[in-house]
């Protein structure tokens, strides 16, 4: 667990495969605490999307107990299911319906609707309230389906990569629009995302999972603050043996990057012991994107 | 709740709902003319005859109708839920799960019964002018069959289009066809399946668990 956070996310011991063959992970394990906004990060197949579809309940996993607001995921009561709201990868929503129907339509299920906040939202899109979800473009879909979300006035945020096929205008929109939301009304993000420069505005905490484990879960200011970027020149041929703190080192022409949560005098140490001649050892300013490439590995 | 959910099968199958209504209607009306037709050619009394003596059947034209409308109704209703995995959204509403299934067929059957009644009624209000009472009987039990294939087809359609695996379409597509012809080995002798009626009635009332089981079968993650 993050912090002495009370969860609003529980998964203990999580397993699942692809049918009966390859492993996704094994024995996953992670909370997400009340308030916080949590970035499930992971390279293509690494499960992020699986364990959503675990989460909301349209995947039986193989082993282990997922709980939100305490309550076991395989029997969620309806009034359990109307404090989370769920952005479907592809920002899918009922496209036969339009920007008027559709806020009739979820309006009755949610006790703590908020008509308005959809409708400020839909008046910044310049559409008819007749207008069909079907006619509209990926980014406009984008804004009716979180203009639906901060209508629900949900608890807890469930979003399944919320940037897919969004352009650079309506991804800052979409992550300023959420921010602002569940910083001020408290409210509790679980997400994923495959471009992650976007969630560095947008998360207070991380996950990055690698093939079938939890490479690591912790804040993201943190992590930028422990985790470094190292870069050095060296001249010919050197040779970097395997060491445990040190992570996904490469090297083109002279220039060798790696990773380490260790500090520059553990490099430092590292590359002396090993005998290896460098110059200009440095820690390099780094994003959250380098921070996901240096612990995941580019391939 | 309830009445969002009715909206929400209403928006999907309005369209549908409509055409099919007027197809049906026109060939109610169709039905009708025909059989004026044939009075006028060869007199009541033949008629009478004919459907007495040689069991012959003057709405088979009507034959496939309820069954075509069936299986629109159906894909109309059930693509737009399944296209997209846009179901994980209908059963994320906070509403439960198996009452709101049964909702959405029952909103879509509920479509087809008027449909029918209101083809089938036609038809059996100009028969009840001509034709005595015992022949208005035997012309609906003709019908009959038509229209709970035309129930048959949708409950079959639905389970298909709610399946999330290939292998469970394929298979109950397969059953699908058996069944429906079964239900059209004597489509046009009159009263056919009248010893049957119940036992059809009855079958109808027990695949609609395949739809609940295409449910329960995308919850548990069989989707391809």
């Amino acid at each position: 667990m993050l912090n002495n956070q009370e969860s609003v996310i529980s998964v203990r011991n999580l397993t699942q495969r692809y049918g009966k063959g390859r492993i996704i992970y094994s024995d996953l394990s992670f909370e997400v605490p009340k308030g916080r906004i949590l970035g499930l990060l992971g390279k293509n197949g690494t499960g992020k999307t699986t364990t959503i579809n675990i989460l909301m309940g349209y995947l039986r996993p193989q082993s282990g107990e997922c709980r939100i607001f305490g309550e076991s995921i395989t029997e969620m009561r309806p009034e359990t299911r109307a404090r989370i709201a769920l952005l479907i990868e592809g920002h899918v929503q009922y496209a036969f319906m339009t920007i008027e129907q559709i806020e009739k339509f979820y309006s009755k299920f949610y006790p703590k609707w908020k008509r308005e906040a959809y409708y400020e939202l839909m008046k910044k899109l310049k559409v008819s309230p007749n207008q069909r979800i079907s006619t509209m473009s990926c980014g406009q879909r984008s804004q009716v389906a979180l203009g639906l979300i901060l209508a629900q006035n949900a608890d807890l945020l469930v979003l399944d990569d919320f940037s897919l096929g969004l352009d650079p205008g309506y991804r800052r929109l979409f992550i300023d629009y959420l921010r602002e939301f569940a910083k001020a009304e408290d409210k509790t993000v679980f997400m994923t995302s495959h471009i992650i420069q976007d969630l560095e505005r947008l998360i207070d905490d991380c996950i990055i999972l690698d093939y079938g484990k939890i490479l690591t879960q912790m804040p993201v200011d943190r992590l930028l603050a422990d985790f470094g970027m190292y870069r050095f020149h060296t001249d010919g041929d050197i040779a970097l043996p395997e060491d445990a703190k040190i992570i996904n080192p490469g090297k083109i022409r002279n220039e060798v990057e790696l990773y380490s949560f260790d500090g520059i005098d553990y490099v430092r140490h590292y590359l002396d012991s090993n005998g290896v001649m460098y110059s200009d050892l440095e820690r390099a300013p780094m994003s959250l994107e380098d921070a996901f490439i240096g612990l995941t590995g580019k391939y | 709740m309830y009445s969002s959910i009715i909206f929400k099968e209403w928006l999907k199958t309005r369209r549908v709902f409509f055409i099919a209504l007027a197809v049906a209607l026109l060939v109610a009306v169709y039905v009708i003319l025909r059989t004026n037709s044939l009075i006028n050619e060869h007199g009541i009394v033949s008629l009478w005859l004919s459907m007495l003596l040689k069991d012959v059947s003057y709405v088979d034209t009507l034959t496939y109708i309820p069954l075509a409308v069936g299986l629109a109704l159906g894909i109309a209703q059930m693509v737009p839920e399944v296209a997209q995995k846009r179901l994980k959204l209908t059963l994320h509403l906070p509403f439960p799960q198996l009452r709101l299934v049964a909702m959405m067929l029952a909103t879509g059957l509920l479509e087809l019964l008027v449909i029918y009644l209101l083809q089938a009624g036609v038809i059996l209000i100009y028969d009840a002018t001509i034709f005595h009472s015992e022949l208005v009987g035997r012309v609906f039990l003709t019908m009959l069959p038509w229209y709970l294939a035309g129930f048959i087809g949708y409950l079959f359609v639905t389970s298909v289009c709610l399946e999330g695996t290939w292998y469970m379409r394929i298979l109950l597509g397969l059953v699908g066809v058996a069944v429906l012809l079964v239900m059209f080995l004597q489509p046009t002798t009159m009263a056919a399946y009248n010893y049957m009626i119940v036992t059809i009635v009855v079958f109808i009332a027990l695949i609609t668990i395949f739809s609940f089981g295409s449910i329960a079968r995308f919850k548990e993650g069989h989707q391809d």
